[in-house]
């Protein structure tokens, strides 16, 4: 999302300024004006809450009949959550979930979409398809894929053991290691498309002439891809990249259906655990502390992500 | 340059299967909402109904109610996608045609935070809504989920604004038309495709929102269809048939949606703002 800048003429001086001010008032007062009611809504609903967040995990927090009493406690939040293994747990799964999730997703949406580049018919019935599991209830997802993973009449099961994969029926959420792992395809199922349109998007932006040229003076597809294809697609993945990353770090529905964050706590990802912690155990101060955390290391992996993709592009551009 | 015939026909083959892999698990969904209470659970499963049944489909109306999810459902997207474009228009034509100080990192700051986690806001905004008697109400899904569209909907709009020239203002304002007149005549009407797409993603983020709908909306009257398919639940077995049926109509809306929309969420999704 790179900012344009704005064609504002503010660096005139003089009259000509103060002309062009007078003039300009009526305007910039409809200007802050028609700005107001967006403002107020995004103003009251998102920023002073994660303002708010903050202050209340600083708080010993109890719930009265019609709100709440807070009383300061420093970092007494902070210092409970630290010394969590649950939240540790937690912090571990969320985060290589996120970059497993997103690196394949990526990298075989990046495939699939330079290997359909080109194909021109299908394309208005391809499109609707993949924007289908993008506009899937995530929850209809999640239930979806429990009936499919099912251990007693679960279809993977038939399906396997037709092809002689498996022996017997395998409980696939009945274990941590495979939880996790079906949880994976149920999320890299629902989102892969969506990165594919995106790529292709990009793609499509490719002069054709670029790539005949390319060949011509003897590059091989690997240095096409990389010094063509790459840099005209890059701004598209890394943005792709980043907010998948970002909502890969809030995922909530798909183990709150599939697997509840169990068996035990393999699949409990940080909201999961946040939420279990402010409205189950009503532990609010905790709970926020556990907040703010979320918030800080989604903060800090998306600049980590940004730095590498950026050095991973000169590597590219270098080569 | 003429592809080989075999690269061709490799292309279309890992197309076809990527298709088929994206709609298997829906058809899969489809069928299984027809099937009888028997065939639902049985093992082997038939990859067919042998004996198709709308049983679910009456069961999720009528004992389920899922009826009230929907209307619930309808309700809070229909109004939020309403408020979001109401706010986000004038917003959008502020920002892109009015001299406003300091507007572009103000946009970028509530993007990246309409990005965060929900669970950043969710205590504060529950003791909120708590305090002012607001939970299970439909402005307890409306207010954030307004909130959260926004300030996409306020790019989109604004990069459709920036495309139309400044003089059409003056012109406006020269003929006597004040400056809310000028938006809404002449401005608003041009950025219609603009329009389109801030309406497709905000109905469809409501649509599925379920976070803060679980947490808010708990009463059964006033849950919505996700809360719904997640919290349907029988005595013994999950109820599967009734689960599918009510999916399978929440689905269906949808993808009309996305047919008729197909330019626009494309459109959106690739113009540098990336959402879903």
């Amino acid at each position: 999302m790179t900012p344009q800048t704005d064609a504002a003429p503010t660096n005139q001086r003089g009259k000509v300024r103060n002309k062009r001010q007078s003039l300009q008032a009526p305007e910039r007062r409809a200007g802050y004006g028609m700005l107001t009611p967006s403002l107020l809504v995004i103003g009251a609903v998102t920023l002073f809450p994660i303002l708010y967040s903050m202050w209340m995990s600083l708080n010993h927090i109890s719930l009265t009949v019609n709100g709440f009493s807070m009383n300061f406690a420093g970092l007494q939040n902070y210092s409970l959550v630290i010394h969590s293994e649950t939240f540790w747990h937690s912090v571990w799964f969320t985060f290589y979930f996120a970059v497993v999730t997103v690196f394949l997703e990526l990298f075989l949406g990046m495939l699939i979409a330079l290997a359909i580049n080109g194909i021109d018919r299908l394309k208005n019935v391809s499109v609707v398809i993949m924007l289908i599991p993008w506009s899937l209830i995530t929850v209809v997802s999640a239930q979806m894929w429990g009936y499919i993973y099912n251990g007693v009449y679960g279809v993977l099961n038939y399906l396997l053991q037709s092809l002689h994969l498996i022996g017997a029926p395998v409980t696939w959420l009945g274990t941590g290691t495979s939880a996790v792992m079906a949880m994976m395809v149920a999320d890299i199922w629902k989102t892969t498309p969506f990165v594919v349109i995106i790529i292709l998007a990009g793609l499509q932006m490719v002069p054709r002439d670029l790539y005949e040229s390319a060949y011509l003076d003897g590059a091989n597809a690997w240095h096409v891809f990389w010094s063509v294809t790459f840099p005209m697609v890059r701004g598209s993945i890394a943005l792709a990249g980043l907010f998948r990353i970002l909502q890969a770090f809030g995922m909530f529905d798909l183990p709150y259906v599939l697997t509840q964050g169990g068996p035990g706590t393999a699949t409990e990802s940080l909201s999961i655990l946040g939420d279990r912690v402010m409205f189950q155990n009503l532990d609010f101060g905790p709970g926020s502390a556990v907040a703010v955390c979320t918030v800080i290391l989604v903060l800090a992996l998306s600049l980590v992500f940004l730095s590498a993709f950026r050095n991973l592009v000169r590597e590219g551009e270098s080569e | 340059m003429i592809e080989a015939k075999w690269k061709t026909i490799f292309r279309y083959v890992i197309l076809i299967a990527f298709l088929v892999i994206i709609l298997l698990p829906f058809y899969w969904m489809f069928i299984t909402s027809f099937k009888t209470d028997f065939a639902l659970g049985a093992y082997p499963p038939s990859l067919f109904p042998v004996h198709w049944t709308l049983q679910h489909y009456v069961e999720a109306f009528t004992k389920y109610g899922f009826g009230t999810y929907i209307r619930n459902s309808v309700v809070v997207s229909l109004v939020s996608t309403f408020l979001v474009l109401t706010f986000a228009s004038m917003a959008g034509f502020s920002v892109a045609q009015l001299p406003v100080r300091g507007k572009t990192p103000l946009l970028v700051m509530f993007l990246v935070i309409s990005m965060f986690p929900a669970i950043a806001i969710m205590s504060p905004l529950y003791m909120l809504l708590r305090h002012l008697n607001w939970l299970n109400s439909y402005q307890a899904l409306i207010i954030p989920y307004t909130a959260f569209n926004l300030p996409f909907a306020i790019w989109i709009l604004r990069n459709y604004f920036l495309q139309l020239p400044k003089a059409l203002l003056e012109a406006a304002r020269v003929d006597g038309a004040s400056i809310f007149q000028s938006f809404y005549r002449i401005y608003l009407p041009l950025t219609t495709p603009g329009m389109f797409t801030a309406a497709v993603f905000t109905f469809v983020a409501s649509w599925t929102e379920f976070f803060m709908a679980l947490t808010f909306n708990q009463n059964n009257s006033m849950r919505t269809i996700p809360v719904g398919i997640a919290l349907f639940s029988g005595q013994y077995t999950i109820p599967y048939g009734t689960i599918f049926a009510g999916s399978v109509v929440s689905i269906v809306p949808i993808i009309l949606l996305t047919i008729l929309f197909r330019k626009w969420i494309v459109s959106g999704l690739t113009s540098g703002a990336v959402k879903g």
